[in-house]
C-alpha cells in the first residue's frame, strides 16, 4: 500500500540514494504539476516528501509547497542555507566539511560516498556520531565492491562497531544504518520504492524513485491521468525470491539497482547481498555485547548464518517460507 | 511386457549441460510460426566466436561442472552452414582431448533441422563422422496439408517433398527418431491426420506442441479437443499405442501442482547458454533479439568478460510462485501446463521473466480432457485384453514424457 510521495522539485534536485543526478540545468516541476501532485497526495493519503535543488525556489513553488505537511530533503550545499538549517534530511556528497557542519539532533543525515572514499576517510564518523541522532551511508558504487572490499569493509564495520556500542552503552540513541537499523528490525525494512513509495519527477510522470527518472524509462503513470504500475507485486518483498528467503532486514534492497545489475527490479545483485550481510552480521555482533543488552531489553537475537549471499544456499531454502508465503497469499485474496 | 511405447528421454537429460551456437539466423523456410521475427541472411558466425566461447567456456569450471555436455546447433537452419558447424566439432572435440576436460567422450552434437540439406554430402560426410556423438531432428509437420500450410520457401512454394525425400535415410541412420510438431492455430484441423500420417512414415515418436505465442481464436480449444479424442480413437482402436507414442497423451498432465514440491521454474533458462555471432551470451535463445518481437535481448555476457553472474540470479531463482498468477497457481490442472521464460518476457506488461502468460490456458484444459479421455479408454480395453492392474500402473509410471 502507498504511503509516501516524493516530488522532485526540480531537474537538479540533490541525489539522496545510489543513483548519480546527472542534470546540470535547473529546469522546476510545473507550478501545475506541483499542485496536482500535493493534491494526488492529500486525495490517497500520502506524506510527501519534497527534494530540493541547490538554488532557491521561486515565491510561488515555496508557497506551494508549504500548502501540505511534508518532509524536506536537501542538500548540505544548497543556496537556501536557512532551508538547510530547518530540513528534515540534509544530504552531504562529499566527506568534506563534515568536521565543520552544524549538526542538529532533530535532523537526519546522508552521506553519499563512493567505497574508496569510505575506506580513507570512516574514521571521521566517530566524531560525527555523538552530534547527530541518525546517519546513514549511502554508497554510490556497490557494483565495484571486490572480494578484498569485502574483507576491508567487514573490518571497518567492526571497529565503528565498538565505537557505535559504547555510545548505545552511555545511553546516547545513535542511529547509524549501516550497524543499528538490524538492531531494532525484526522484518523488512527498505526502501518500498513502487510499492509504499513513489516519485513524482518534474516532467510530471511518476517513477518508482528518482533514479529511474534519469536513468530508465519505467514510467508508472502520470500525476493528471494517475498511476498505472505495471506488474506492481514485483516491487514488494513477497515476489523478491531472494529476499524472501533473507534475514538481513536493514537491506536498502534498492530496486533501481537491482534492475541495473540484474535487469530485474525483484532481484538483488552479488554485491548488495553481501554487503548487507557484512552489515548484519556486525549487528549481530554488537547485539552480543552483554552490557548492551541490559540497556536495550527489547531487541531480538540474529541468529548465526554460514553465508553472505542467500543465492549461494538456494538449493537448501525451505519450504517452510514458501509456505508461509502461501498462507498469506490466501489470507488476502480469499 | 510391452504394452505401451514410451517416450525416448534426451541424451543424458538430467546431467547434461546445453550450449546452442546460433551459427545463421538465415534459413531456407519462412515458416509462419516461426517465433524467430529477426531472421536475416548476414548473421553468420565467425570462426573465431564460436573459438573463444568455447575456450572460455572449457576453461570456466564454474560453468562447466556438469557431467556431460550438449552442444546444440540452430539457426535458421543450422546445416546451412555445415563447414562452419564441422569446423567447430572438430575444434571442440580437440580442446577436450588437449585439456583432458571431464566432457570428453560426456559431449553430444545436436541438431534440429529442416531437412532439406540432409541428404548432402556435406552433411552426410559430417553424420559418418560424428556419428556415434550426434543427435539430429527433422521437423515434418504431418501431412502435405499441413506441413505445407505454415513451412514454406520465401517464394510460398511448401518444402514437403523437399523434406519427405530425406526421412527414409534418416530414419535409417536414426532409428527411433522422433520429430518435433508445431500447433498453431491454423494447424488445429490436421492434428489427428498429421500423427498417423508420421506414424506411417515410420517416425515412432511425434514431440508435438501448441505454440506459446497468443495465437489462438475463439472456439480453437473445443476444435483442439476434438482432434485429440479423434486421435486418441485412432491410436487405441488401432493398437499403435504399443508402437508408437505421442507427447499430447501423458499420465503425468493434469493434475493439481503442490506448488511446495514443485516450486522450480518450467525451462531450463538460464541453466543453458546459448551464444550468437558477434559473440553474445544469452540465457536461452529465445532471449536473443532475432527471437523477441517487442522486449530488449537479455544479454547474460560475452566471449570477452565472460559471464555476467548477476545477470544469471534471475533466471536461477525464477520459481513458479513468484511467476504464475492466482489463477495459475490454483489450477486443478495445472500438471503439465508449460511455459516458455522467453515469450513470457516477450509478452509481459513490464520488462520482466516473472509474469507467466496465460494464452495456452484454454488449450491446456482442452489437452487435458482428451487426454483423460484417452487413459480411461486405454486402460479399460487394457483390463478387457485381460493386462493386470500391476502391469499397467507399471506401463504407466514409465510412460510420463511430457512435451
Amino acid at each position: 500500500m502507498l504511503q509516501y510521495l516524493i516530488v522532485q522539485l526540480c531537474d537538479t534536485s540533490t541525489s539522496y540514494c545510489h543513483y548519480e543526478n546527472p542534470s546540470r540545468t535547473p529546469r522546476l516541476i510545473s507550478l501545475e504539476d506541483l499542485n496536482a501532485g500535493i493534491l494526488f497526495a492529500m486525495k490517497e493519503n500520502l506524506m510527501i516528501q519534497f527534494v530540493y535543488p541547490d538554488e532557491e525556489l521561486p515565491l510561488s513553488y515555496k508557497k506551494a509547497v508549504d500548502s501540505i505537511d511534508h518532509n524536506t530533503i536537501v542538500s548540505s550545499l544548497c543556496e537556501d542555507q536557512n532551508l538547510v538549517a530547518e530540513a528534515d534530511i540534509v544530504i552531504f556528497h562529499e566527506w568534506t566539511g563534515l568536521d565543520y557542519f552544524a549538526f542538529n539532533m532533530e535532523q537526519a543525515y546522508v552521506l553519499r560516498t563512493s567505497k574508496d572514499d569510505f575506506f580513507d576517510r570512516y574514521a571521521q564518523l566517530k566524531w560525527v556520531f555523538p552530534r547527530v541522532k541518525r546517519f546513514n551511508i549511502v554508497f554510490t558504487d556497490i557494483e565495484s565492491f571486490s572480494e578484498d572490499d569485502y574483507k576491508h569493509y567487514k573490518k571497518i564495520l567492526n571497529h565503528l562497531s565498538e565505537n557505535i556500542e559504547k555510545l548505545l552503552i552511555e545511553g546516547l540513541p545513535i542511529q547509524f544504518n549501516l550497524l543499528t537499523d538490524r538492531l531494532t528490525l525484526s522484518t523488512m525494512n527498505n526502501c518500498n520504492a513502487g510499492w509504499k513509495t513513489i516519485t513524482l519527477a518534474p516532467n510530471g510522470r511518476f517513477y518508482p524513485c528518482p533514479a529511474f527518472y534519469f536513468d530508465d524509462d519505467s514510467l508508472i503513470g502520470d500525476v493528471h491521468k494517475g498511476l498505472e504500475i505495471k506488474n506492481p507485486q514485483l516491487y514488494s518483498f513477497d515476489y523478491a525470491p531472494i529476499c524472501r528467503h533473507c534475514d538481513a532486514y536493514q537491506c536498502k534492497r534498492c530496486v533501481w539497482l537491482n534492475k541495473k545489475l540484474t535487469l530485474e527490479i525483484n532481484t538483488p545483485s552479488h554485491e548488495q547481498c553481501v554487503i548487507s550481510h557484512l552489515e548484519r552480521n556486525a549487528s549481530r555482533k554488537i547485539l552480543k555485547n552483554s552490557n548492551l543488552k541490559k540497556e536495550m531489553k527489547d531487541l531480538s537475537e540474529i541468529p548465526e548464518i554460514d553465508y553472505l549471499d542467500p543465492f549461494d544456499v538456494r538449493e537448501q531454502w525451505d519450504f517452510e517460507l514458501l509456505q508461509q508465503e502461501l498462507i498469506k497469499f490466501h489470507k488476502e485474496n480469499y | 511386457m510391452d504394452n505401451i511405447k514410451d517416450s525416448a528421454k534426451g541424451w543424458r537429460e538430467e546431467e547434461s549441460k546445453n550450449v546452442t551456437f546460433i551459427v545463421t539466423k538465415d534459413c531456407q523456410l519462412i515458416c509462419k510460426y516461426c517465433y524467430l521475427v529477426g531472421k536475416n541472411t548476414h548473421e553468420r558466425m565467425p570462426f573465431e566466436t564460436a573459438k573463444q566461447s568455447i575456450d572460455y567456456l572449457l576453461d570456466t569450471p564454474e560453468f562447466s561442472s556438469e557431467p556431460a555436455v550438449v552442444f546444440e546447433f540452430i539457426g535458421g537452419e543450422p546445416f546451412l552452414e555445415i563447414d562452419l558447424i564441422d569446423k567447430i566439432c572438430d575444434y571442440i572435440k580437440t580442446q577436450l582431448f588437449v585439456k583432458n576436460h571431464h566432457w570428453f567422450n560426456a559431449y553430444r552434437f545436436s541438431f534440429s533441422t529442416n531437412g532439406i540439406n540432409y541428404h548432402t554430402k556435406k552433411v552426410q560426410d559430417f553424420i559418418k563422422k560424428n556419428y556415434s556423438h550426434i543427435s539430429i531432428g527433422i521437423t515434418i509437420d504431418g501431412t502435405q496439408k499441413k506441413h505445407d500450410l505454415n513451412r514454406i520457401y520465401k517464394n510460398g512454394k511448401g518444402s514437403y517433398d523437399d523434406v519427405l525425400k530425406n526421412i527414409p535415410l534418416w530414419l535409417e541412420q536414426f532409428p527411433g527418431a522422433g520429430t518435433k510438431v508445431t500447433i498453431s492455430s491454423a494447424d488445429i484441423p490436421y492434428v489427428c491426420e498429421s500423427v498417423l500420417h508420421l506414424y506411417s512414415l515410420g517416425i515412432e515418436e511425434v514431440n508435438i506442441n501448441c505454440v506459446y505465442e497468443n495465437v489462438w481464436k475463439e472456439g480453437d480449444d473445443i476444435l483442439f479437443e476434438n482432434q485429440l479424442m479423434k486421435l486418441a480413437d485412432e491410436i487405441i482402436d488401432n493398437n499403435l499405442y504399443k508402437k508408437y507414442s505421442c507427447s499430447f497423451f501423458s499420465t503425468k498432465i493434469g493434475k493439481p501442482v503442490n506448488v511446495l514440491l514443485e516450486n522450480h521454474n518450467f525451462c531450463g533458462a538460464g541453466k543453458m547458454l546459448s551464444i550468437d555471432a558477434a559473440g553474445n551470451f544469452y540465457p536461452c535463445t529465445r532471449f536473443a533479439q532475432y527471437s523477441l518481437r517487442d522486449k530488449k535481448a537479455i544479454i547474460i555476457g560475452d566471449m570477452h568478460k565472460g559471464i555476467d553472474k548477476n545477470k544469471l540470479r534471475p533466471f536461477l531463482t525464477l520459481d513458479r510462485f513468484t511467476q504464475c498468477p492466482r489463477e495459475c497457481l490454483e489450477c486443478e490442472v495445472a500438471g503439465g501446463c508449460g511455459w516458455c521464460s522467453g515469450e513470457n518476457y516477450d509478452a509481459a506488461v513490464s520488462a520482466t521473466i516473472f509474469q507467466r502468460s496465460m494464452a495456452n490456458c484454454l488449450m491446456h484444459k482442452a489437452r487435458v480432457r482428451a487426454n483423460n479421455y484417452y487413459w480411461n479408454k486405454l486402460y479399460r480395453k487394457l483390463e478387457i485384453e485381460g493386462i493386470s492392474e500391476n502391469e499397467i500402473a507399471s506401463q504407466c509410471i514409465h510412460h510420463n514424457k511430457i512435451c
